[in-house]
């Protein structure tokens, strides 16, 4: 295996694993748990997006992993990594029933079908009060389950430990999705949304393609979810509200969808500024139509065509 | 091989193809002729699945096809190109072809995602065998270049090479020639042909009749949904039905 040509990501994660030890602040390490997670659902959003199905529900799989992990571990005594696990495995189950019918309808329907689907979701988690506490939410839920590795023990009540899971597992899924994305599965996708029916007549089943997609997507959504639970010990509908999901998208949008690493740059910056900015903060919904605008008509590649956008102009 | 029985579609009351009885075998290549809104295409999507029949039935190497969803066809050996015609144009021009030719080398998900040297391996092949195509129809000296910039000529090509590389018994052209100036249209044919010679039956759709005349064993004429001849090119020139409905008498005769 050439190591010569991966330097600059390996640089990248050297990077990445110094941060948290650099920012001692527990705040800061918080909004860099916040980012890790967006990122890994915006890139689960995206792959999704490759085949042309832009989901408006993503936030809903989230939530079903989050109660379905939080319910497993306090109320069936599952242990937490199981349980998160199994949160996704939750969400992987609702997105294959409910992909049969969405996956064959165009694109429009299909934005309109997961927005319900998401809207519904939060709606009976809201209800069934008996079960997940309805709009005061579930409390308490247990953090994730101490490790011991090298005779050290590793104990997540701290946002430090937190953050290094979050780092790991967006590696893995990020390197799972950009394996996809770049073998023949992501170029069929690719292929599929240009133009359905050409791919039908050589023989490739869309279909098949759109469903697995979106199984896969969603699945990280719910272990993302169920993450989320263990980490902020709190959760509420209301945290997974269609505003996220509108969100999700946006930070796709701006960061843009060409390119694999758009949709992490995009999460990533979206993340961090209104967190760090109390201005950006206050204004977000409008700041946030304004750059969607502004890279919708400008900048349609999104922030990650930035660079070679410069240097075009740069060229004239 | 390719056999239609009794084949017919109806659109509320407009009958668009109406007992077709239809046969292709290896070796051939068969012209379905006729004016425009004869039905002609209507027959393709029949066949392919692009379309449910109202009656009738589509037998393939022995297995009935009828009415099954367009992939599953195609996998079967049965591809077709569109009249308008279609290609990735967002892909290069070797992209595309690829795109279909991963078919041809079978592949499984985990593999391609753990890339494992099997599937480096099968890859390639899909690669190799792509550029192969690029080869056969002459255009791999723009294997890299973006679809939507190619000549029209290049495009309908390109569309047939697409075709070619999900591994067809039988290949349905819809007017393959649509556009082309004679030169185009002249190499174009000298490829159709040698298509039909390494194996791949051919179904053609043309409204060149000079081209249909040279290049086809037979022909079936359509009007208005029904076909009213069928016979070799000579015997069609011949046929007054034939010359009064499409070829023309006078001037503008073919």
């Amino acid at each position: 295996m050439k190591l010569g040509k991966y330097w600059g990501y390996i640089l990248l994660i050297i990077v990445v694993f110094a941060v948290p030890v650099v920012v001692r602040n527990d705040y800061y390490l918080h909004i860099l748990v916040l980012c890790a997670i967006n990122i890994m659902l915006t890139a689960s959003l995206r792959s999704i997006a490759t085949s042309g199905q832009i989901s408006l529900g993503h936030a809903g799989f989230m939530c079903i992993g989050a109660y379905a992990s939080a319910i497993m571990s306090m109320k069936f005594g599952v242990p937490v990594y199981a349980s998160m696990l199994l949160g996704g495995v939750t969400a992987l189950v609702v997105a294959a029933i409910i992909s049969y019918p969405i996956t064959r309808v165009k694109t429009v329907y299909f934005v309109m079908l997961t927005m319900f689907l998401g809207t519904v979701v939060t709606l009976v988690v809201t209800q069934w009060r008996s079960l997940t506490g309805g709009t005061t939410g579930i409390i308490n839920i247990p953090p994730l389950g101490t490790i011991s590795i090298f005779g050290l023990s590793i104990d997540f009540s701290s946002k430090m430990p937190n953050l290094y899971f979050a780092i790991i597992l967006m590696l893995i899924i990020l390197l799972f999705l950009y394996r996809i994305d770049r073998s023949y599965i992501g170029s069929t996708l690719q292929a599929i949304s240009q133009d359905d029916t050409l791919v039908a007549s050589i023989g490739i089943n869309l279909v098949k393609y759109k469903i697995i997609m979106f199984c896969i997507g969603c699945f990280i959504a719910g272990l993302v979810g169920g993450f989320y639970a263990h980490y902020m010990s709190v959760i509420v509908p209301n945290s997974f509200s269609l505003f996220y999901s509108i969100y999700l998208l946006v930070y796709m949008i701006v960061g843009g969808t060409n390119r694999f690493a758009g949709a992490i740059l995009g999460a990533f910056i979206l993340t961090l500024v209104p967190e760090v900015s109390r201005v950006f903060l206050e204004y977000q919904p409008f700041i946030f139509v304004l750059v969607l605008y502004l890279v919708i008509f400008l900048l349609p590649g999104g922030l990650v065509s930035l660079p070679k956008y410069i240097l075009s102009r740069i060229k004239k | 091989m390719l056999e239609t029985r009794k084949l017919t579609k109806n659109f509320k009351g407009l009958h668009a193809v109406t007992d077709l009885d239809l046969s292709i075998d290896v070796g051939e290549i068969v012209g379905l002729i006729g004016p425009n809104g004869a039905g002609k295409t209507t027959v393709f999507n029949l066949i392919t699945g692009f379309l449910k029949p109202t009656k009738g039935e589509v037998i393939f190497d022995g297995e009935d096809i009828t009415g099954k969803k367009p992939h599953v066809i195609a996998k079967r050996g049965v591809v077709r190109t569109f009249q308008l015609d279609r290609i990735f144009l967002d892909f290069s021009v070797i992209q595309n072809v690829v795109t279909a030719s991963h078919l041809y080398a079978g592949v499984g998900f985990l593999e391609a995602v753990f890339d494992t040297s099997h599937y480096k391996e099968k890859n390639k092949g899909a690669w190799d065998h792509a550029m192969k195509i690029l080869e056969f129809v002459k255009l791999e000296n723009k294997k890299n270049e973006i679809a939507r910039n190619l000549s029209h000529g290049h495009q309908k090509l390109l569309a047939i090479a697409v075709g070619l590389a999900a591994n067809p018994k039988i290949l349905l052209l819809d007017e393959p020639l649509g556009g082309m100036n004679p030169a185009e249209v002249d190499s174009t044919l000298k490829i159709i042909g040698e298509i039909r010679n390494r194996g791949t039956a051919i179904l053609l759709i043309e409204h060149n009749m000079k081209a249909v005349m040279s290049t086809c064993d037979r022909l079936i004429v359509l009007n208005f949904g029904e076909e009213i001849a069928r016979g070799t090119p000579e015997e069609m020139q011949q046929n007054n039905d034939v010359i009064h409905a499409y070829l023309g008498v006078g001037k503008y005769a073919a």
